[in-house]
């Protein structure tokens, strides 16, 4: 986005330009962009939800960053953007999941959870006083017998996907989705294509610290962030099969 | 200021003089002039524009007022009536030192108002833009119509819009087309189209294209269009924006067809363009940032031009360069790195020079970073 492109109909997120558009919440997904890569990836087995979250110092613990999140049992988020609003989010996630258990005894649906964010998210676009959430989240759970993978963005916007990403690496992510996605992708390739779009996203710059990889499988309907020594294997993997393909070029 | 060359020594004033000495006994035929001006001026008096609505009764004029004068070719006749001391030079005398008589015909000859071409001091080839392939083509494009107009008719290429990241390359391309077309190119920057007072933005984009088409078939590049095709929703900021649009609307898609003459606009903005301004464009060119490859090109061209040795791994310099342009790259890595080693008085350029020159700029660039994740 351009300065002074609002010439004006910036100043307030609930002022119309009028071309009937709202600056200070597409300001707020360009806060998105500023954010690492992340993306999520539906497969026949479950969800893999997979982040870079490269370090800006050294000194930073790698561990301190926290990009995917688990909400309830059967559902994580991954995020980007602006970190405080996504932790507030992901607090709001977690207790609508623990309402709707205590209310209906029963799991939340994924749909459920996600429009309940969203709702969340449009009320910041049309109150007076408050900014919009600068941050979107990839919502991907197991219901009954299926897995659902949501995208939502700062206006409120929904989405349902089988592979989408978000962050600063989008573009170059869902081009490699497109390249590689197919119906019947297991949970193993999906991880694997995951790992080739933050490849790619990155401009090649993936280590065994920089990626944090969740899964949701079907039948158990558990999350699960992989083990270290799970992440370092993948990454191995990624690593050889990439020069590989590059000596072959 | 001029005399006549012929006699240095004498009075200009008393131009008897010129019909005493060397005494020609040729009749003079023909004599062509061309209206020079005063033979100096100061702040009382302004060169008046001469125009010639009756040939006729120029002639009769000019022959009663010379006749006897002598007629050399590149010297100098005075009008002694209506403008004392107007000065018109002889440009054809036939025959040559001759004598002008009632018999002599005398024509003005018409000085054609020329716009001066400005030639871009630059030895930019095109080859030397790295990247930027779809603008490249366009340009191939443009010139291929420009060897050969009446090919193209209706579909000839006419107005471009060149927009991008500052730094990557819009103007080289334009130099550089310059440079390898054989035609005029008109480099204008949008900023010496506006005027000093109001109706002069207009006029000048009006006279702008009327130099173009004279001399067609021309290209007019307009570098940083957002000056003139501002959005006109800016009227109550600047109150010529409307006028100058309008202008400029009209002459990149009139009335007027402007035959041979093809325009190409540059901004790194052109979200502020009017959005009738922006239709007119037929073909909108994104110039992006460069990618490692291209990053390496750019390194690999400039260093190969840098007065020290250097000693420094483009490849790995352009690893850690992501996001910048081609300046940014020229200007901030190596020119800074450059400056360095020569304040150093080293006579090599090493890697540690650059990594100085990447600490400034991302010293520049702060970021929040800890904001987003």
């Amino acid at each position: 986005m351009q300065p002074f492109s609002g010439a004006g109909y910036d100043r307030a997120i609930t002022v119309f330009s009028p071309d009937g558009r709202l600056f200070q919440v597409e300001y707020a997904r360009e806060a998105v962009k500023r954010g690492t890569t992340s993306l999520g990836v539906k497969s026949t087995e479950g969800i893999v939800l997979a982040v870079d979250k490269r370090p800006t110092s050294k000194l930073v613990e790698p561990k301190s960053i926290e990009k995917i999140f688990q909400i309830d049992d059967h559902i994580g988020a991954a995020t980007s953007g602006l970190v405080a609003d996504a932790r507030a989010l992901i607090e709001k996630a977690r207790t609508e999941s623990q309402i709707n258990k205590i209310t209906y005894n029963e799991p939340i649906r994924v749909e459920g959870l996600a429009k309940r964010i969203c709702d969340l998210k449009q009320m910041y676009t049309q109150h007076g006083g408050v900014r919009p959430f600068g941050s979107a989240l990839i919502i991907g759970g197991v219901n009954g017998t299926g897995c659902k993978l949501f995208e939502t963005d700062p206006s409120g916007a929904l989405i349902e996907y089988k592979a989408t990403a978000i962050g600063a690496g989008r573009h170059v992510a869902m081009e490699e989705f497109e390249k590689k996605y197919h119906e019947d992708i297991n949970l193993e390739e999906a991880i694997e294509l995951a790992l080739d779009a933050i490849y790619e996203a990155t401009d090649g710059k993936t280590t065994k610290e920089s990626v944090e990889i969740a899964v949701i499988g079907i039948k158990d309907k558990k999350f699960r962030k992989l083990s270290d020594d799970e992440i370092a294997e993948h990454v191995e993997e990624l690593l050889i099969r990439k020069s590989k393909e590059e000596k072959e070029e | 200021m001029k005399l006549n060359n012929t006699f240095p020594d004498q009075v200009v004033s008393d131009k008897k003089v010129l019909k005493s000495l060397n005494e020609p006994d040729k009749e003079s035929k023909l004599v062509v002039l061309q209206s020079v001006g005063y033979p100096f001026l100061c702040n009382l008096v302004e060169n008046p524009k001469i125009e010639i609505f009756d040939k006729e009764l120029f002639e009769l004029y000019a022959k009663e007022q010379w006749e006897g004068c002598t007629a050399k070719e590149g010297s100098f006749l005075f009008d002694q009536k209506l403008l004392p001391d107007y000065a018109f030079k002889i440009i054809k005398a036939h025959p040559d030192n001759s004598q002008i008589t009632t018999n002599t015909s005398i024509i003005l000859m018409e000085v054609k108002e020329s716009r001066e071409i400005k030639k871009i001091e630059s030895n930019v080839r095109m080859n030397d833009v790295i990247g930027q392939e779809r603008a490249k083509t366009k340009c191939k494009v443009i010139m291929k119509y420009l060897q050969d107009p009446d090919l193209f008719r209706e579909w000839a290429p006419r107005n471009v819009l060149f927009y991008g990241a500052p730094g990557t390359g819009k103007t080289m391309l334009a130099k550089s087309l310059s440079n390898e077309l054989k035609v005029p190119l008109f480099l204008v920057k949008a900023t010496s189209l506006i005027g000093e007072h109001v109706g002069d933005g207009s006029r000048q984009i009006h006279d702008l294209f009327e130099a173009a088409t004279a001399c067609a078939p021309s290209v007019i590049f307009i570098d940083e269009i957002d000056a003139v095709g501002l959005d006109r929703k800016y009227q109550s900021l600047r109150g010529d924006v409307s006028e100058v649009v309008n202008a400029l609307l009209t002459e990149l898609d009139g009335i007027e067809t402007n035959k041979g003459v093809v325009t190409i606009g540059a901004t790194n903005n052109p979200y502020l363009l009017d959005f009738a301004i922006r239709s007119r464009f037929e073909e909108e060119i994104e110039f992006v940032l460069p990618n490692e490859k291209e990053r390496l090109e750019i390194l690999e061209f400039y260093i190969k031009s840098m007065p020290l040795q250097v000693k420094v791994d483009a490849r790995k310099l352009s690893k850690c360069t992501k996001g910048m342009s081609g300046r940014d790259l020229k200007d901030k890595i190596l020119k800074v790195a450059l400056h360095k080693a020569i304040s150093e008085d080293k006579d090599i350029l090493e890697w540690e020079h650059v990594k100085y020159a990447l600490k400034q700029y991302k010293q520049k660039k702060n970021e929040p970073k800890e904001m987003f994740a």
